[in-house]
């Protein structure tokens, strides 16, 4: 029986994401202890086979769904226009920037332009002195707290290498 | 037992003058425990200059302290912004966030801050009372009873997304596959490493727990301007000491609530390498399936949110006791106290409540005042620290991800460890977008190594037979409680359904 018009599709093409994923893992896994002796793969072996299993029984559930007209392929709850009006797209070039330059730049330096940037372009450009400011003043507390206070681990840079110098002279 | 009772009442004013001690260190800890990746163990072990110089007393007060406010502290991100401060708290955003996204943040704080601490005070009590029949449980604990443990653990999985218990599976054997990546325990084969050295010591947790929480919540909560409805917004706007009292209220209302989930916790705890992840999971899970109203859980229900909290408090007194009693540290933190405790030269097992009874008391005696202080220190801050949820989400949003993924830096200094937590924040998103759950793949990703090292050891044991999982009796008495855990809501909900169809 397929479904009135005004009952939305139950299941979506996106639901298959992580299952593919999960099986496309388990088979790299199994590849990479195929010939190791049988202590390194009997447990993988075990629960692999049993995500294995669990992904079958799902595909198997979603094309009985789809067959009877109550799924559909669409990826539309995973990607969609709202990615680039939302500033999602944006906060994701401006999180991996972070990553790649935080190493370079120190905790400090890389926190207050993260920040700034990343609120910028979620808040589209509005109120940029009071983003910029607050940005200069939470990276500087996180400075404040973390480092100079705890002198905890985080990525040093440029700024808490002058920081420290100026702190131990003064 | 006269003696006992003196020996006990003078630790308690003794540890009641180092206030000045306990009160930091309670701040201290709320900070640490609420920041994913600054865990109490961390804490301490940055501050073990500042532990060593102190007196043995003031060193044992200062850990313990930080130690259980920092347990209490991972519920505070996990309730506002659904971020667990430590995977022991992983169970707690499941109904604690959707009371704050409701406007009930102040009250879910209330709750979390009394369950936990009455969780603690209870517990630190009976494990006094009972620790020497306590210490034997970790003599029982063998491979094969740990293994129904972690799957224990496992069959959570399924209840937590009961909604659809496929997905459920899927993500946790997913997580227990990305668990098992890392070099085997016996030869040291890399296993689905992709080639990085840094995979070899397995997948750490920290990056984790921060990619499949902060990072993916961070991209999901950016949609809507507030984390809460516009509702819920009004009634935040002028917190009051009546919501704080009502979330007491409704804590003290489910006082055996309170009691039942703490005592898993405590149990849980004493066996070692358990900990507080597999404790509030379990205590969820239960308390989900002896509930009349299991369907409320995971909508805001104040018992789902007492549960995980109790329990997880409740582990603190139970890693003390295998420590005490037998020298073996229950988890991270208990094995950084044995350390400096045993710097002081105080020596554990038996013989230290004979020889050294101060210090034995002194250790729970810290723990009963600490909780104690907790109580009156930390419940007025509910009114304060629900504010948060009204800051808008482009400046949270972005505050999240960079205090988050600096903190999976932390534990090992490798930047590869942002890369990871980056690439749980991709896998952590796509699950929330298509309706698997985070916590199940984080939970996988906590039992994965631990599964694998004690069926390895249960099969070494019996030269290969499966059969030994089904060789002792305290493992059969377990599986069949397992069984009767995964089937019990299956029962209960389908009695629950026949009995609508009936009243229609």
């Amino acid at each position: 029986m397929r479904p009135t018009n005004n009952e939305p599709p139950r299941m979506q093409g996106s639901e298959l994401v992580i299952p593919v994923l999960a099986v496309a893992f388990t088979l790299y896994f199994f590849s990479t202890i195929w010939n190791s002796p049988w202590t390194a793969k009997v447990s993988a072996f075990m629960v692999g086979g049993i995500l294995l299993t669990v992904c079958a029984l799902f595909f198997l559930r979603f094309a009985i769904t789809y067959s009877k007209g109550h799924a559909n392929l669409s990826l539309g709850s995973l990607f969609s226009r709202e990615d680039i009006s939302s500033g999602r797209l944006g906060l994701v070039v401006t999180t991996v920037a972070y990553c790649i330059l935080i190493g370079q730049l120190g905790f400090t330096l890389t926190t207050f332009l993260f920040l700034a940037a990343s609120m910028l372009i979620l808040g589209r450009g509005n109120r940029p002195v009071l983003i910029i400011l607050s940005s200069a003043v939470i990276s500087l507390c996180g400075w404040a707290l973390f480092i100079w206070a705890f002198d905890t681990r985080f990525p040093r840079g440029w700024f808490e290498t002058t920081m420290k110098a100026v702190l131990s002279n003064g | 037992m006269a003696d006992s009772a003196s020996i006990l009442l003078t630790v308690f004013f003794e540890t009641m003058s180092y206030w000045w001690i306990i009160i930091p260190s309670i701040f201290l800890g709320l900070i640490v425990g609420g920041i994913p990746g600054f865990s109490a163990a961390n804490t301490i072990i940055i501050l073990m200059p500042l532990t060593l110089s102190m007196n043995l007393e003031a060193g044992l007060i200062f850990m313990v302290s930080l130690y259980c406010a920092a347990r209490m502290g991972a519920g505070i991100p996990a309730i506002l912004v659904n971020i667990p401060g430590t995977a022991g708290a992983a169970a707690t955003p499941l109904d604690g966030y959707p009371m704050t996204k409701a406007g009930r943040g102040q009250q879910a704080l209330s709750i979390t801050f009394v369950a936990s601490s009455l969780g603690g005070l209870l517990t630190t009590v009976i494990a006094l009372a009972t620790m020497p029949i306590l210490a034997r449980v970790g003599f029982y604990m063998h491979s094969v009873e740990m293994i129904v443990v972690m799957l224990f653990g496992i069959s959570l999985i399924a209840s937590i997304a009961a909604q659809d218990m496929l997905k459920g599976l899927i993500a946790g054997f997913l997580g227990l596959m990305i668990g098992s990546i890392g070099t085997d325990v016996v030869y040291a084969t890399p296993r689905g490493t992709f080639g990085f050295l840094e995979l070899y010591d397995g997948v750490p947790l920290i990056p984790a727990l921060v990619g499949l929480f902060a990072v993916s919540e961070a991209f999901v909560i950016i949609e809507k301007r507030l984390i809460i409805t516009k509702e819920a917004q009004a009634a935040m706007a002028s917190p009051s000491w009546h919501a704080t009292f009502e979330g007491v209220q409704i804590a003290l209302s489910r006082w055996w609530h309170i009691v039942w989930t703490s005592l898993i916790g405590l149990v849980i705890g004493v066996i070692p390498g358990a900990g507080a992840s597999i404790a509030s999971f379990v205590a969820y899970q239960q308390s989900r399936s002896f509930s009349k109203t299991p369907e409320l859980y995971g909508t805001g229900h104040p018992e789902g949110l007492i549960a995980p909290e109790s329990a997880n408090n409740g582990v603190t007194s139970g890693t003390l006791v295998p420590l005490l009693v037998l020298g073996i540290p229950g988890g991270a933190t208990a094995a950084i106290m044995l350390v400096v405790l045993q710097f002081h030269g105080v020596s554990f097992g038996p013989s230290l409540f004979e020889e050294q009874p101060k210090v034995g008391y002194g250790m729970f005696m810290a723990m009963f005042v600490s909780y104690l202080f907790m109580l009156f220190t930390i419940l007025p801050l509910s009114r304060y620290m629900s504010r948060v949820t009204t800051i808008p989400t482009i400046y949270l949003a972005p505050m999240i991800i960079s205090f988050t993924l600096v903190g999976a830096f932390v534990p090992r200094e490798y930047m590869f460890d942002m890369y990871m937590a980056l690439a749980f924040g991709v896998l952590g998103y796509l699950a929330r977008r298509t309706g698997y759950h985070v916590a199940a793949i984080l939970i996988g990703v906590i039992l994965g190594p631990l599964l694998e090292k004690y069926f390895l050891w249960s099969l070494k044991k019996s030269d290969g037979d499966i059969m030994v999982l089904f060789s002792s009796n305290l493992g059969n008495i377990l599986w069949v409680g397992l069984v009767l855990s995964l089937a019990l809501p299956i029962i209960l909900k389908w009695r629950r359904d026949r009995a609508k169809l009936v009243t229609q």
